[in-house]
């Protein structure tokens, strides 16, 4: 107000042009810096703009997350569903096995027990014939018992967790033949062993698998008056595999395919002992890591036994 | 100088019932034995409940030869109760198995068995667990050895 009245009067009293020229230069400087403001209000409003985008931007990205992370939990507990009816199943096996090894020798306890009870408290009524017949019943007992225990075995060895770690296998193999001579030191035999072959897996079972390659190989070079047998590595076909080699009874490739089935045996019990049971255990084993496992033969000429594990490697020892 | 204490015998299955007592018999057990068929009987006889209420106080078991796989209250049960009660605490208990299931082994003798034998019950191993149990004079009749 004050001011309106101010420049009236400015205008009424007779001021001169320069006044007027400031006037409008003050008047072109406010609507300058009124334009001023308008650019400003301008870019303001575009940072604005980019600000919400961003903003937009963001929440895409965060449903985008959210998505993720629901498909993720979905998968977790898939997964842990899956985990918890393996657990259910290995439970299952567990019991089943139990029982299997309870229930199932339950009766041949009884079969064995009575048998013994007629050979000690009524050997004066049975004739020798009698007798055979009752020693005969007792060792299918044994036999039976045999089986059992085998069986049991196997199945463990599918159930149960893998402990990976590096496995020293020319050591493990040189410590299961040095048992050897120990339980059969009549026999003469020559033992050639790599050095330095190893591999990373679970050590109690290529344990468990080596001890059942070489003591077949034991066994079945039994006949020889010159036993050698060998462990090494060779390149195959399929890449470089382990091998076990003897120059024993070997067998007819004819029936290759057999051999690492269960109680599956390519010689009679009397020509050499054994439930059949060995290499099926090499088998899973081998399986379990990951390789395989297969042999050659010619009868009379020996046998050559192949495996592959997936993490073979050369093992520096410090002594040899 | 004999005892008349009687060996507990927890068993449900009757032929290594008479495979045990057998090879009891046949190497002079003098003992009495008392059979009982299932988990819960075995804890009635041993805490005098039930059908067994009226059991002599003074009458306790030398040993218990205790199966693991019994009917209604299993083997390991009744040994965890057997262990909890001052009454029993102490009474010898010899599991018998049949199997080679190492869990058994190791749970029995979490559970304080005194030994652990494999059946049929031959009598050999029954002397070595009575005799680690320093129950010998008490239930083996045989000479002593330097007499
Ligand atoms: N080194 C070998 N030389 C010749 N034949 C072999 C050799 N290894 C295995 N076989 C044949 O394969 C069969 C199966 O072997 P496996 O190890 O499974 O059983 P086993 O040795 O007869 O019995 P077990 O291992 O259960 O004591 C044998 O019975 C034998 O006929
Ligand atoms: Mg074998």
């Amino acid at each position: 107000m004050r001011t309106q009245e101010g420049v009236v009067r400015i205008l009424d009293t007779d001021t001169g042009w320069d006044e007027v020229t400031a006037l409008e230069d003050t008047q072109r400087a406010v609507l300058n810096v009124l334009d001023d403001f308008g650019t400003e209000k301008a870019r303001l409003e575009s940072t604005q703009q980019a600000v919400l985008n961003i903003l937009d931007d963001l929440n895409a990205e965060k449903s985008k997350l959210e998505e993720a992370s629901a498909l993720l939990k979905g998968e977790i507990e898939e997964r842990r569903k899956a985990a918890a009816q393996l657990e259910a199943v290995n439970k299952e096996l567990e019991a089943f096995s139990y029982s299997v090894s309870h229930d199932l020798r339950a009766p041949l306890r009884a079969i064995d027990g009575f048998s013994l009870a007629l050979l000690e408290d009524y050997t004066g009524q049975l004739d020798a014939q009698g007798q055979d017949f009752l020693h005969r019943v007792r060792a299918g007992v044994q036999k039976m018992g045999q089986l059992i225990d085998d069986m049991l075995q196997l199945s463990r060895l599918t159930r149960g967790e893998i402990h990976i770690a590096p496995v020293n296998l020319s050591a493990v193999a040189r410590e299961i033949i040095e048992e050897q001579r120990r339980n059969d030191p009549t026999r003469r035999v020559e033992f050639l062993c790599a050095d330095g072959l190893g591999a990373s897996g679970d050590g109690r079972l290529l344990r468990a698998a080596l001890s059942n390659l070489l003591n077949n190989a034991w066994k079945f070079t039994g006949k020889q008056s010159e036993t050698r047998i060998e462990f090494g590595t060779t390149a195959t076909e399929d890449g470089p595999a382990f091998f076990i080699r003897d120059n024993g009874a070997g067998f007819d490739m004819a029936y290759a395919h057999k051999l690492f089935g269960a109680f599956q045996r390519l010689h009679r019990a009397e020509e050499f002992p054994g439930t059949g049971i060995g290499l099926a255990i090499v088998h899973r084993i081998i399986h379990r890591h990951g390789g395989r496992v297969w042999a050659e033969g010619a009868v009379g000429k020996g046998a050559v036994f192949y495996f592959t594990l997936p993490t073979s490697a050369t093992i520096r020892e410090e002594t040899s | 100088m004999k005892d008349d204490r009687v060996i507990l015998l927890v068993e449900d299955n009757p032929d290594d019932e008479a495979l045990t007592l057998r090879a009891l018999k046949k190497h002079n057990i003098a003992n009495g034995v008392v059979v009982v068929r299932d988990g819960a009987q075995a804890l009635d006889y041993l805490f005098r409940t039930g059908a067994w209420a009226g059991r002599d106080p003074t009458e306790r078991p030398a040993v218990v030869l205790l199966d693991l796989r019994l009917p209604k209250v299993d083997g390991l049960e009744v040994l965890r109760r057997l262990r909890s009660d001052d009454r029993t605490r102490v009474i010898p208990v010899v599991v018998l198995t049949s199997s080679k299931e190492e869990s058994d082994l190791s749970q029995s003798y979490a559970l304080h068995a005194n030994s652990y034998i494999r059946k049929p019950v031959d009598f050999a191993q029954f002397a070595e667990a009575v005799r680690q149990l320093g129950l010998y004079w008490l239930v083996l009749n045989e000479p002593p050895p330097y007499s």
